[in-house]
């Protein structure tokens, strides 16, 4: 066999092995580098970070499930220690049957961390006060355009069964005129859902966490303001992380961090491959 | 090293369905149908605590009696498992699907049409700096040329020809940053169960 | 008739909610929330068919003994032990359900995802070929795109981050947007064919 047609047809078993090794040692090594910001997740976080403390809620739709949770969960976490950090309410909803399950353990994570540090009541985050999730609806649509006159209608109960309107926040919030802006943490076609329906009725912001293969399909909606800033892929994720802590909200990186050295290793890799399989393919070529 | 049995519960799941790189075997298979019954398991409880219960039962029991009508309606989509009257199923469908189409048409013109072509347009305010009119240029001719791409009515000759030769140029780049982005997505849910296996439940990282 | 009174409902309802949209009138809008309380009752039973359907299947596989007929008592049981323990001991967190859905769940659907990386990676090795303009137009945005969003993009030259949020912005976003003017438009006409009658495919049977 010629060279050409050696690099050419490389046993997929060894691609998977390569693969799994470029995945694994990085995460052994970490190599730091800076992260440059994309424009659409720091427009994001300059939108989240102009809310006045106590006055308009966020609305956060965790719609994503464990195959996305790689990328998403980082930007729920980071969202959610952002808001509790400068006193936004949050309002949690699920539109992915999926989500619940995830959302609940987002919410407890951020929580728990905030309240084992806090050393007075005041810095303490209270279910019911400054958050609440409502827990997942069926008909989605119906549910979205609803909430825009009452989303007490929509969800009399919260996710844990507790009745929503002996909440103070939900006092508050009634509608969407109550709310800043509804990011959409989804690994589907969720964001378009709030585009197409609360927000052309009822003109809501709409901000997006979106899987890193979804993202180039949104663009057009950034660019029109549909979107008031998007946060795309565990890369994004990162970015969001950084910023949050480059403005002192929290004490750490996150978990997207760690996963980005490994993501770069990988990209480095999948391109050689490309670039073999193309080099095998042209002499082969040639010499026909 | 875990030693906590729902950890190695998940990393023993997590082995069973990478074990499919090999070739398909019955501990895939077993995972495969234990996700399927799982998760229809997951969504019934789901259904049932948030949507029927405070939606449908609770108003119901306070007496709010119109709740009714879409109870007899939701009844109906069980006409489907009686041949005799099967076609009731249809009612519901029809009720639910002629609400969707009417709800989607005018929200689709506002937000996918009429908001789109506001950001395709040039306008003055298109020029703040010279690039930016150029981008904007670009854009409207590559919007253009795309949907005369799959303008399929008409055969593509004299005009339409170099138009969706460039179409399909846009489309490809557009395609190219798309698979890029995929890869990126992809490798992260690797990434995401690797760290799972070496970090909670074999302790080797942090 | 039968089909007739389901074609009536379809364009009532059609109709109705596309005329509605643009009526704010009080009596409008309370007419229309309680609709949309009724829309997402009717979804839940929607799924009911959905459980119903897997559960025939599966059981007419263990009745008859077809083959890997075990599997599918893995199925029935699983789902009948899942949904008894979320409508007995409820969802909240920390109960069994939440942590069979953290453990069991999630690792299983997370996996599956997972090996779509190896796939891909074996897949673009495979099949990427530069064999024409518009082929290697791809491959070269996508290799901009994948080094220039990585930090170790900024290290090749300073520029090359920019220059590949520029092919996102531009270029990328004209394709989509096009595209999406073909989805929008392709999807208000079969809305309008399903409400005037014209598409009847989701009536299903002869009936």
């Amino acid at each position: 066999m010629k060279w050409f047609e050696v690099i050419s047809k490389i046993d997929r078993r060894i691609i998977y092995l390569l693969l799994t090794l470029f995945v694994i040692l990085p995460l052994f090594i970490p190599i730091k580098i800076p992260q440059n910001i994309m424009p659409q997740t720091q427009k994001l976080f300059d939108f989240v970070d102009s809310i006045r403390p106590d006055d308009k809620a966020v609305m956060l739709s965790l719609d994503y499930t464990p195959q996305t949770a790689p990328e998403c969960h980082p930007m729920a976490l980071a969202i959610l220690k952002h808001c509790f950090a400068r006193n936004i309410p949050v309002v949690g909803v699920s539109y992915d049957p999926q989500g619940p399950g995830l959302a609940v353990e987002a919410f407890a994570t951020v929580v728990d961390d905030i309240n084992r540090q806090a050393s007075i009541k005041e810095d303490s985050v209270i279910y019911g006060e400054d958050y609440v999730y409502l827990g997942w609806k069926s008909g989605r649509i119906a549910a979205l355009l609803e909430m825009g006159e009452s989303i007490i209608s929509v969800y009399p109960r919260d996710h844990f069964r507790n009745a929503v309107d002996s909440f103070p926040i939900m006092a508050r919030v009634k509608n969407y005129k109550d709310i800043a802006i509804a990011i959409v943490l989804a690994a589907a076609a969720y964001p378009d859902d709030w585009v197409l329906y609360p927000q052309s009725r009822y003109g809501i912001k709409v901000g997006a966490g979106l899987t890193a293969v979804m993202a180039p399909k949104y663009y057009p909606f950034l660019q029109t303001g549909q979107f008031s800033g998007m946060v795309s892929g565990m890369k994004g994720a990162a970015e969001y992380e950084h910023l949050i802590f480059a403005h002192g909200y929290t004490k750490d990186l996150g978990t997207a961090e760690t996963g980005m050295s490994a993501q770069s290793m990988i990209h480095i890799l999948i391109i050689i491959f490309i670039i073999m399989g193309n080099i095998g393919y042209f002499f082969s070529r040639r010499k026909k | 090293m875990s030693t906590d049995p729902w950890i190695w519960l998940g990393a023993i799941l997590t082995l069973m369905i990478f074990s499919f790189l090999f070739k398909d075997n019955p501990f895939y298979k077993f995972g495969e149908h234990l996700f399927v019954g799982v998760a229809n398991g997951y969504y019934i409880a789901l259904y049932w605590h948030n949507s029927l219960r405070p939606n449908l039962v609770e108003p119901l029991s306070q007496g709010q009696l119109i709740y009714l009508i879409p109870l007899l309606l939701g009844l109906m989509y069980f006409a489907r498992f009686i041949p005799k009257i099967s076609w009731l199923v249809r009612i519901p469908i029809g009720f639910m699907i002629g609400w969707s189409a009417g709800v989607s048409i005018p929200a689709t013109f506002q937000a996918f049409v009429l908001k789109q072509l506001e950001g395709t347009i040039i306008t003055p305010s298109s020029f703040t700096n010279a690039a930016s009119g150029i981008w904007a240029a670009i854009i409207l001719v590559g919007v253009v040329c795309t949907v005369v791409y799959f303008y399929f009515s008409k055969e593509h000759k004299g005009i339409l020809k170099p138009t969706a030769r460039l179409g399909i140029i846009f489309i490809m780049i557009g395609f190219g940053a798309s698979f890029g982005y995929t890869v990126m997505a992809r490798v992260s849910l690797l990434i995401g169960r690797i760290q799972f296996l070496l970090g909670p439940w074999l302790g080797l990282i942090d | 008739m039968k089909r007739k009174l389901a074609l009536a409902i379809c364009l009532i309802m059609g109709i109705v909610m596309m005329v509605q949209f643009f009526i704010p009138h009080p009596t409008s809008l309370q007419f229309n929330s309680m609709i949309l309380k009724w829309v997402i009752i009717l979804s839940a039973f929607a799924m009911v068919l959905a459980i119903g359907n897997l559960s025939r299947h599966h059981g007419l596989i263990i009745r008859k003994k077809k083959k890997n007929w075990f599997y599918s008592v893995v199925t029935l049981t699983s789902m009948g032990a899942m949904a008894i323990i979320g409508l007995f001991w409820g969802v909240d967190a920390g109960s069994l359900f939440q942590s069979i859905y953290l453990n069991i769940f999630a690792p299983l659907s997370a996996t599956m995802f997972a090996l779509l990386a190896y796939y891909m990676a074996s897949a673009a090795y495979r099949a990427f070929r530069a064999r024409s303009l518009e082929a290697t137009l791809l491959l070269a945005a996508a290799f901009i795109v994948m080094i220039g969003f990585m930090p170790f993009g900024q290290y090749i030259h300073p520029r090359f981050p920019s220059f590949a949020e520029w092919i996102m912005q531009v270029p990328n976003m004209a394709s989509q947007r096009g595209i999406l003017f073909g989805v929008a438009f392709g999807s208000i006409a079969t809305a309008l064919k399903i409400i005037l009658g014209i598409e009847r495919s989701w009536l299903g049977g002869k009936e």
